[in-house]
């Protein structure tokens, strides 16, 4: 079977795929995912801006105490109504914003009230972090997307709106990767795939667990998420081990049938009924395109199962994250019925809050 | 004399004289003639013998060790007392009783006599004697041919080993340099030189200035001392207000370990529903941290009329302190087997994975073999998290494990162990009267809010030099 067809083979997969461009590329008027190959610079988190702006320690605290007086006044607000973030969550998320935007945090520790002419660097000015602020609480825009990173295990990877920030049940998928190449060489020194890699987070993960020889090709629909993916790639200096590829799913890997040691991803399995329920902060500025995963949330880890058939050669790991029990055990049966004999040590694994979470298993 | 005990005199001294001397020269005194006579001999002579002489000094003490007697091992210096040409030795200064002026009177006795004092108390806080047997079962380890199978435990006992011979020789060396001083003074006066002899009473002043110092960091000796340090805080009962102090006592340290120039982070903190926390603990990274923070474990207690008590009552409210010392790697005294371990993720609910945005990535972990459990919630990832709380977990496991130690090896009991979490220890009174009392060792300060304010380090003097020189004077 082409690759292409089977990237298309499931009919509700290719009508969800048309509806997810017009509505990713919504919130980009500066960049509807277009076929040109102009790119866009992905934007640069706070934290690496050059500190070219200034403030006096008055100042400073000044915006500091109205950031966290309106952090206050949420109280549980956001919680009750859509499992938001509390009062005491958004205070952590100043203090991380603070370290983000000052040349040097500790100067406020060690700079008491009485210095106020004392002179800051920062890394936006006083008038943008009033901006952001607001955003975070009134738009209730994601706290990633306001300093433009997330910290992801050991690593700092840039996010943008039109990219998934990259959740902490994620995290552990490359600890599973680590046990399986832990007892197989083969397999460390392998090629991987990361599908649907968005910020490249589990590409870059997983490459830096990998032996010398050890290959990441990393692939995603959006053009977005192809652009901040290479730049956090290349930020971490591993362009010579992962290569990111525009497609879907399994497209831009033609020829590498049954060649593939290992196979992740992360892909949308919000089932379609839930995307307006969801939390502010997710459902009204995160890629629709990276949530939603059909009717009852399958059809994408669906066909990643039967292209991980046709992908991975003999031997060869896959892990699929899923939105929880149901679906886990969907997948196993599928697998064990649909694809009988192809996998074996098909096992459900649960993410620290106790939720069934991933799906692994080693092609026969 | 059997050849059992020489063989047994030879492993013993062989660990100290490769300190000293190359292998070869050690090979050549064993074969020198004077290994088999010279050990009946009384070895008071001063280094005739040049460095071969010295191994068979050496290899005398230890058959010495074999007749019971402990006393001269390990140091050339201490078996012949070190003395100045006309034989005045450091405890026979102190004998003298010279008057001790101001350090500004240029009068070497006084000099002296305060030197040799300090010297004194050097030696007692580090357990002197207690030292020099610790170091004779270190050394005896070190010989063991089988230590190296176990290297994290080898590694343990070679670098306690050269710490402790790194704390003996310093002090011999201040005895020497005491001695030498004199000599010299005594020399320049024969001589009438008086440019030399102000120098040399010079020399002295400047060592009586520095042993104040060196007075201060001997009250640091204990083994773990020098690390950083975990301390955490824990309301006690009686709900917003005594989290309230819980809140002021974790402020207290915050402020102490800023002072102090040591870095403070935030590990873990559970905050009361109104004012303060329930639990809290943070992390001081810094020199001399454990050493100095572990002088604050135990309850602390508050009197005031409470703020959250509308009828303006008086109340007392108790926190807790604990602290505990973050080994380095290579030196933990507990290995953490992973599937002992239950991870989960602190606050969950909800659906999680791409349903939900959090930042708070917290996780709990749980040592299931003894209930111990370790959370921390501040850093920005999860994978962090886990890490850090795993390093408290660490801590916690090791300090546990050390107490055991030291319960079972009464011999080298640190007085740490003394302290349990649950020991009051200091009042803090705001009402009717203003003023704080440490009850271990008297200590009182009557503006209570300078010490909320992290000025606790007079404190933590005077209780390490009360609690060490009681200690050691019960020897």
């Amino acid at each position: 079977m082409n690759l292409a067809i089977l990237a298309r083979s499931s009919p509700l997969f290719t009508t969800s795929r048309i509806l997810h461009r017009s509505i990713a590329s919504k919130p980009f008027s500066c960049c509807s995912i277009s076929n040109s190959p102009i790119s866009i610079n992905p934007k640069t988190p706070l934290f690496l801006r050059p500190p070219t702006f200034s403030a006096t320690l008055s100042d400073l605290q000044k915006w500091q105490n109205w950031a966290k007086s309106i952090a206050s006044s949420v109280k549980s607000s956001f919680t009750d109504s859509d499992n938001g973030p509390n009062s005491n969550d958004l205070h952590r998320e100043l203090n991380w914003l603070i370290e983000d935007a000052l040349e040097n945090p500790q100067s406020l520790l060690t700079h008491n009230e009485f210095e106020i002419d004392y002179v800051l660097r920062l890394r936006a000015d006083l008038d943008e972090l009033y901006l952001l602020w607001k955003q975070r609480i009134e738009k209730r825009r994601p706290f990633q997307y306001v300093v433009g990173c997330e910290h992801w295990r050991d690593l700092v990877v840039s996010v943008e709106e039109g990219v998934l920030i990259p959740r902490p049940e994620t995290e552990l998928m490359v600890d599973l990767v680590d046990d399986v190449i832990k007892e197989n060489e083969d397999l460390k020194e392998g090629l991987w795939v990361d599908l649907g890699t968005g910020s490249g987070a589990i590409a870059i993960g997983i490459v830096r667990i990998l032996g010398d020889f050890g290959r990441v090709i990393a692939t995603d629909l959006s053009h977005v998420a192809v652009q901040v993916a290479s730049f956090n790639v290349n930020r971490y200096n591993l362009q010579d081990k992962i290569s990111v590829k525009q497609g879907s799913w399994f497209e831009p890997l033609s020829g590498f049938e049954g060649r593939v040691a290992g196979l992740v991803s992360n892909p949308p399995y919000i089932p379609s009924g839930h995307v307006s329920g969801l939390q502010a902060e997710v459902g009204r500025h995160e890629p629709i395109l990276a949530l939603d995963g059909g009717e009852d949330g399958m059809a994408d880890l669906l066909h990643l199962c039967n292209g991980a058939a046709l992908m991975l050669k003999s031997g060869g790991f896959f892990a699929f994250e899923t939105n929880g029990e149901d679906q886990c055990r969907f997948l196993v049966d599928h697998m064990e019925t649909i694809h009988n004999g192809s996998f074996h040590n098909l096992e459900i694994i649960p993410d620290f809050a106790g939720i069934q979470r991933f799906v692994t298993g080693i092609r026969s | 004399m059997s050849s059992n005990i020489l063989r047994r005199a030879y492993k013993l001294s062989s660990s100290i004289l490769y300190r000293y001397q190359p292998i070869s020269t050690f090979f050549v005194s064993r074969s020198d003639p004077q290994f088999s006579t010279s050990s009946g001999k009384p070895q008071n002579q001063k280094n005739e013998y040049g460095v071969s002489s010295i191994s068979n000094k050496r290899l005398n003490f230890s058959f010495g060790s074999s007749l019971n007697n402990t006393r001269l091992l390990f140091s050339t210096q201490a078996a012949v007392e070190p003395s100045t040409s006309d034989g005045l030795t450091v405890d026979g200064i102190v004998a003298n009783q010279w008057t001790i002026l101001d350090e500004n009177e240029s009068d070497w006795k006084s000099h002296a006599s305060a030197i040799a004092q300090s010297i004194g108390l050097i030696k007692k806080r580090l357990q002197w004697k207690k030292l020099k047997v610790r170091l004779e079962m270190l050394s005896y380890q070190l010989e063991k041919p089988d230590l190296w199978d176990d290297p994290v435990h080898a590694g343990r006992i070679s670098r306690e080993h050269g710490s402790l011979m790194g704390k003996m020789k310093e002090v011999n060396g201040l005895e020497q340099g005491l001695l030498e001083h004199i000599d010299m003074i005594k020399l320049a006066r024969e001589e009438d030189d008086t440019d030399l002899e102000a120098e040399s009473v010079k020399a002295l002043l400047r060592m009586r200035q520095s042993l104040k110092e060196k007075e201060l960091e001997a009250l640091l000796a204990g083994e773990h001392d020098s690390c950083s340090c975990y301390i955490e805080v824990q309301a006690g009962a009686g709900g917003t207000e005594s989290m309230d102090w819980a809140g002021m006592v974790m402020q207290m340290y915050k402020m102490w370990a800023q002072r102090r120039g040591y870095g403070v982070t935030v590990v873990d903190e559970m905050r009361g529903e109104i004012a303060g926390i329930k639990r809290a603990t943070i992390k001081v990274d810094g020199e001399y941290a454990y050493g100095y923070a572990k002088a604050e474990v135990g309850a602390h207690r508050l009197v005031r009329i409470s703020p959250f008590d509308s009828a303006k009552r008086r109340h007392t409210s108790f926190a807790a302190v604990a602290v505990t010392p973050i080994l380095g790697d290579g030196s933990h005294h507990v290995q953490i087997n992973e599937s002992d371990l239950r991870i989960e993720r602190y606050r969950s609910g909800g659906a999680g994975g791409q349903h939900a945005n959090v930042t708070d990535s917290a996780v709990r972990i749980t040592h299931i073999p003894t209930g111990i459990t370790a959370s921390c919630q501040n850093e920005r990832s999860q994978h962090q998290n886990k890490a850090s709380a795993m390093a408290v977990l660490q801590s916690r496991l090791d300090q546990r494990e050390m107490v055991r130690q030291a319960q079972m090896n009464a011999q080298y009991t640190q007085s740490l162990t003394d302290n349990s979490w649950g020991n009051q220890i200091r009042s803090y009174v705001l009402h009717p009267y203003r003023m704080v009392k440490d009850l271990r060792t008297n200590f009182e300060v009557s503006d209570p809010d300078s010490v909320l304010e992290g000025e606790i380090d007079d404190f933590i003097l005077s209780f390490l030099t009360e609690s060490m020189d009681k200690e050691n004077d019960e020897v």
